[in-house]
């Protein structure tokens, strides 16, 4: 099954601690909800294969703890990731007014500034709602991210979501490809490419 | 045979292709090529605009036939041209419009093409194919073999109907020579040429020119149209007297003589050692003359270049002029490429001699295994202890061996760590904040570079290594130096990791993942510097104390202004930190650390009841609270009503990519099984575990909920509940999730034993990555360190190219330096960049500094900086940047203009200097007066070449015929003699 692979890709997934970030990444890779989920202790790892557009991809899905003081350690996971999964709870606000801080600490930890970042919503099974899907949508557009609102209870926008990023990322030249399939350096446009010390038919003349 | 397998059908005739003879097939295939590249008919298009022959984008096809076993390679040129507007189309749609190829012989908009192939030049046409001998196939040379290839395009043209011209490429390739044939309806050019090596008499002039285009004619007509004719003379200029090539090459007798300021080893050296412009080229051009309004003869001219109306400029490069730059990143590129290590550059005698070196290896091992070991430093001073260590360094290498000589190595030493000649009481106090002040302060788009390319921050010490490597291998011993330098750069980082001295020029904290890995390598190492100091120094501090005075009172005083300090709270990294190494000393008695740490669990809870004795608290829970780092908020503890505090941690491990790569693989190798993912969570709870037992030390009688609060705060739920009285009351609890039995926190929450973190077990052992990173820098081949140093090398090339240019301001030098940034930063993303690629991104590297050179040299012999006239120095400037871009520049006022003045004065002076006039007594003349016969020396030498097109409309060949465009090119050079003609006749009626 891994030859046809196409590539292996990093993912990551970040946001305040308990906006369910672990249990996306089970019901993505697992299709259940453990509704008592430990809280994630530094960073966990899933691998789930999935096909998108006819190409096998490997997702290699960093999950990380949000507490604040495992952020001292987690950023260093950062490191090579194509894509990263930036969730908050929509029912509560404090978890979605702090992505700012998130995609500060992404910016100054990622090692390359094309990764595909997707916000995504969770919880929206529940009734007490306190972010609009407007304002996600908002934010989603003023950092240039996907967007997509979820419940990892209802399995709603799950696969979604995961299916997307990759798609995202595959169609992002030069993010995924890996070293062998470096692009082709042209350097022939230069304008001294052209002349270099003969001129041409001109010469022709002297 | 058609006939015998189907007997029934009648056969009338049959079409024998089984003779056909090689000719024939050979123009069936040339027939089948022109057919394939769609090449039939007329092909209307638009009228070229002026100079497009130069301007546009020309394009080529290319295919092989043969005649018998004779190769021949055809080719297609033609100028790529946007698609019709219909309204172009309907006008080019006339039934027996010329073709265009005729039309063009006449077009005087595209005279004297700057660039192009020498048909276009000749002809001035836009579309034509060239039948050639095949690459290794003989020149073509026998008028009958000629005279068969002629026959066989005339017939594929006749048959087919195109009206592309069609050439064939005779006599010896270098000579040039072709002939051909265009045909349309009903008429017919042929393309001839006369190739002589020396210019016959009588046609040296325009007049005999004339004579031979009207007898070839041989028009009927009296009395003749008249003839156009367009002149361009071409004045080479090769002496540029006066004007010698400004840039002196940097002396290098004097860098080896050791001769060196520090401040040529932060700087890339640049520019062309020779002069990259060598001739100037000054084409002196009459577009239309009539015939008959100039006289030129072999007695008298009219044609004085200093009258003509249009003057441009060329300016012939010199071939892949010596660049400074460009050697200094070719030479390191080599590094990359050799095997050697160290030893065998050095011998093996510096490792041995060195004894030093090899013992601490093996002691490395030791120190692993004994994270506690004590250092005291020596009280020396700073000053003293650089100095002992360069005789330590130099002490054991004879002179004559080493590569680079002492004064040199000093002063690149001295470069690197600046620290060290600094006086004593300063340098102690040398923090990495502020000797890297100067890589903060770089510019934003510096910090992108380097980010882009993973290299280091300009100024730092890695980046300056690699300048310094950079330069050592050009001058000062090739790959010997660089491995010397390079060990002795690792003796430097051994001796301030045994002394504790910080390294300079990096970048406080952990290592920065966006640099190069040496880079992280060297932060590291910083970091354990930084924690084994802080270390030491509340050792020493303690023992200085301990002998001063013995008093436990005393201390005991000590202790409770130290508390009272910290609990006013400074939440400072800088100050939790001082804080932590401070109180070393007021827990100076618990000497036996690593004991309490080696011994079981069991027995730490009876050392701190010894000291709960000491201190008279019998209650269990009650013990003395133990580093707390400030108060959280108002927050109390949930079961004692007391403060709560956030307790000093300890600070994670820093990690390089290395490090980090190696420990995600462990983590991923776990797999992704409940047990897999149980023990990826153990491993990792080493610091929550240190946090828990920080925060039990600094809170005395917590429990897991006030943790949680501070730790998790979204962790612990609290509700509005109403009381049995109907009161409303504020209820806590855990989370579901912090609930769940056995879960790690709870795990790890009953076996946190409250332990300050300065008592803890170190998480980071900084001993052992230390010798790690040492181990790792000594393993390093020069080939390797120069792999690791190759962005910085890039990226210092590249700021240096843009500082240059920023100077000059070359629009074309600033597309090729955004160019190389997006293909570096690709190739460097990788960790083993492929070094072709590399070449060819330093290639083009030099190609912009030879841009940059050249466009130094133009302005020093245009004499822009001498130019007073703000107008006319504008105008200069914008000339100078065209030459560098344009194949061709048009001098605006020509013999008369400002720039036409400058370059008369280059000629004059060239050409007093070959006859040896004194420049001096040459009063200048103002321009009005200027003749070419007004002094005894010519002012302008001969012209080094003259191009004449002579043009007409005719009937031909008989005075009833259509008129025709007839067309002759002639070149008259010092041993070249060219005519190429184009005749028209009409094929109907003759």
């Amino acid at each position: 099954m891994d030859e046809d692979v196409l590539t292996t890709l990093k993912i990551l997934i970040i946001g305040e601690s308990g906006v369910g970030k672990s249990s996306l990444l089970l019901r993505f890779t697992d299709d259940t909800f453990d509704p008592e989920l430990a809280a994630t202790i530094g960073v966990d790892f899933k691998v789930k294969t999935i096909a998108v557009d006819g190409n096998k991809a490997k997702l290699a899905i960093w999950d990380t703890a949000g507490q604040e003081r495992f952020r001292t350690l987690t950023p260093s996971y950062y490191r090579g990731a194509q894509g990263v999964i930036l969730v908050y709870d929509v029912t509560r606000r404090d978890t979605f007014v702090r992505l700012d801080n998130w995609l500060n600490e992404l910016e100054t930890y990622c090692t390359r500034n094309d990764i595909v970042k997707m916000l995504v919503g969770n919880k929206i099974d529940k009734e007490n709602r306190e972010v609009d899907r407007n304002e996600g949508l908002k934010f989603a557009r003023k950092h240039s991210m996907l967007f997509i609102e979820s419940s990892a209870k209802t399995r709603d926008g799950v696969q979604c979501a995961f299916e997307e990023l990759v798609e995202k990322i595959i169609q992002t030249p030069g993010l995924w490809e890996s070293e062998s399939q470096n692009s082709k350096l042209r350097l022939s446009d230069s304008p001294d490419a052209r002349g270099g010390g003969s001129c041409g038919g001109y010469c022709s003349m002297l | 045979m058609a006939a015998d397998s189907d007997p029934e059908s009648e056969v009338f005739e049959i079409t024998d292709f089984t003779t056909a003879s090689e000719w024939e097939r050979f123009v069936s295939k040339v027939e089948e090529v022109l057919n394939d590249w769609k090449l039939i008919g007329n092909t209307a298009s638009r009228a070229l605009e002026k100079g497009e022959l130069t301007t546009g984008i020309w394009e080529e096809k290319s295919d092989e036939i043969s005649f018998a076993d004779y190769k021949f390679s055809i080719t297609h040129h033609y100028l790529k041209r946007g698609p019709l507007t219909d309204k172009e189309a309907k006008e080019g749609s006339e039934e027996d419009a010329l073709p265009e190829a005729m039309q063009d012989l006449l077009c005087v908009d595209n005279d004297f093409p700057p660039r192009a192939h020498c048909l276009v030049r000749w002809y001035s046409l836009r579309e034509f194919v060239i039948i050639a001998p095949g690459a290794n196939s003989d020149a073509v040379i026998s008028e009958s073999k000629c005279n068969i290839l002629l026959s066989s395009i005339s017939i594929a043209l006749g048959n087919t109907g195109c009206q592309v011209p069609l050439f064939v490429q005779i006599q010896q390739k270098a000579r040039r020579m072709y002939v051909g044939v265009c045909e349309g309806p009903g008429v017919r050019t042929d393309f001839e040429m006369v190739h002589l090596r020396k210019v016959p008499n009588q046609y040296n002039h325009l007049s005999g020119l004339l004579d031979i285009f009207k007898s070839k004619i041989g028009c009927p007509l009296m009395p003749l149209p008249p003839v156009n004719v367009a002149i361009r003379f071409t004045y080479v200029l090769q002496d540029w007297q006066q004007y010698s090539w400004p840039q002196q090459p940097p002396d290098i007798d004097a860098l080896v003589g050791g001769e060196v300021g520090g401040l040529e080893f932060g700087k890339l050296p640049f520019g062309a050692c020779e002069d990259p412009i060598s001739e100037l080229h000054l084409a002196t051009t009459w577009p239309y003359l009539a015939e008959g309004i100039v006289v030129d003869n072999d007695v008298y001219s009219d044609l004085d270049p200093l009258q003509a109306p249009h003057w441009s400029v060329r300016v012939r490069k010199a071939d892949n002029p010596q660049c400074l730059l460009g050697d200094f990143l070719t030479e390191f590129l080599k590094i990359c490429r050799r095997k050697e290590s160290t030893d065998e550059l050095l011998g093996k005698s510096a490792f041995e001699e060195d004894g030093k070196e090899n013992t601490d290896i093996t002691h490395a091992l030791q120190k692993l295994t004994d994270p506690g070991t004590v250092h005291i430093p020596r009280l020396s001073t700073m000053s003293n202890i650089v100095h002992s260590a360069r005789k330590r360094m130099h002490r054991n290498r004879r002179v004559e061996e080493s590569p680079i000589n002492n004064e040199v190595l000093n002063s690149i030493l001295l470069f690197l760590f600046p620290d060290a000649a600094e006086k004593a009481g300063e340098a102690s106090d040398v923090t990495p904040s502020t000797s890297c002040g100067v890589g903060m302060a770089a510019t934003d788009e510096d910090y992108n570079l380097y980010s882009q390319f993973k290299s280091a921050p300009s100024n730092s010490l890695t980046y300056k290594l690699a300048l310094c490597l950079c330069m050592i291998n050009f001058y000062h011993g090739g790959m010997r130096g660089v491995a010397h330098l390079w060990q002795e750069f690792v003796l430097e980082m051994r001796y301030r990791w045994e002394n504790n001295y910080l390294i300079p020029g990096l970048a406080n904290g952990a290592p920065d993942l966006k640099c190069c890995l040496l880079h992280q390598k060297l932060q590291m190492l910083n970091c354990c510097i930084e924690r084994k100091k802080a270390r030491d120094d509340g050792r020493k501090q303690l023992s200085s104390e301990n002998a001063s005075s013995s008093s436990i009172e005393r201390k005991l005083s000590n202790n409770s202004s130290d508390k009272e300090k910290k609990e006013k709270g400074d939440p400072s990294q800088q100050k939790s930190w001082d804080s932590w190494s401070d109180s070393e000393e007021e827990f100076f008695e618990c000497i036996s650390d690593t004991e309490e740490l080696q011994e079981s669990d069991k027995k730490e809870g009876a050392a701190k009841g010894e000291r709960k004795v000491e201190e008279g608290k019998k209650e269990t829970q009650r013990w003395k609270p133990e580093g707390r780092l400030h108060q959280y908020g108002n927050m109390t503890l949930l079961r004692m009503g007391e403060l709560l505090y956030i307790p000093v941690t300890q600070e994670p491990a820093p990690m390089t990519e290395d490090l980090l790569e190696e420990q995600s693989e462990v983590l991923a190798k776990l797999g992704t099984s409940a047990e897999g993912a149980h023990l990826r969570a153990r491993m990792q709870s080493a610091c929550l575990l240190s946090d828990m037992e920080s925060f039990k030390a600094a809170n005395p009688g917590c429990c897991l909920e006030d943790f949680v609060r501070w730790y998790s705060p979204r962790d612990y739920i609290e509700e509005e509940v109403n009381d049995k009285i109907g009161n409303i009351v504020l209820k806590g609890e855990l989370s579901a999730r912090m609930k769940i039995p056995g879960n790690m926190w709870v795990e790890a929450w009953e076996s946190a034993k409250p332990i300050p973190a300065r008592r803890q077990r170190r998480l980071f052992d900084d001993t052992r990555e230390a010798e790690k990173v040492l181990h790792y820098l000594v393993g390093l081949k020069p080939a390797d360190l120069a792999r690791h140093l190759l962005p910085c090398i890039m990226h210092a090339a590249l700021l240096k190219v843009k500082e240059e240019e920023s100077i000059e301001d070359i629009p074309c030098v600033r597309k090729i330096i955004q160019q190389i940034v997006t293909h570096v930063s690709k190739l460097l993303r990788y960790s083993n960049p492929d070094l072709k690629k590399l070449e060819d991104i330093i290639n083009q590297i030099i190609a912009s500094e030879a841009i940059i050179a050249r466009s130094r040299s133009l302005q020093a012999k245009f004499g822009i900086n001498k130019c007073e006239k703000e107008d006319e120095r504008e105008e200069l400037e914008r000339f100078v940047s065209c030459l560098l871009e344009q194949p061709e520049v048009p001098a605006t006022g020509a013999g008369r203009g400002h720039i036409g003045t400058i370059i008369y004065k280059l000629f004059v002076n060239a050409q007093r200097a070959a006859t040896l006039t004194p420049i001096d007594d040459e009063p200048r003349k103002p321009s009005s007066e200027r003749r070419p016969s007004s002094g005894a020396v010519p002012e302008f030498p001969p012209p080094t070449g003259r191009e004449i097109i002579l043009r007409t409309t005719v009937p031909r060949p008989a005075p009833y015929s259509k008129s025709l465009p007839q067309r002759m090119y002639c070149v008259l050079l010092k041993d070249d003699f060219r005519l190429a003609g184009a005749f028209s006749s009409d094929t109907s009626f003759f």
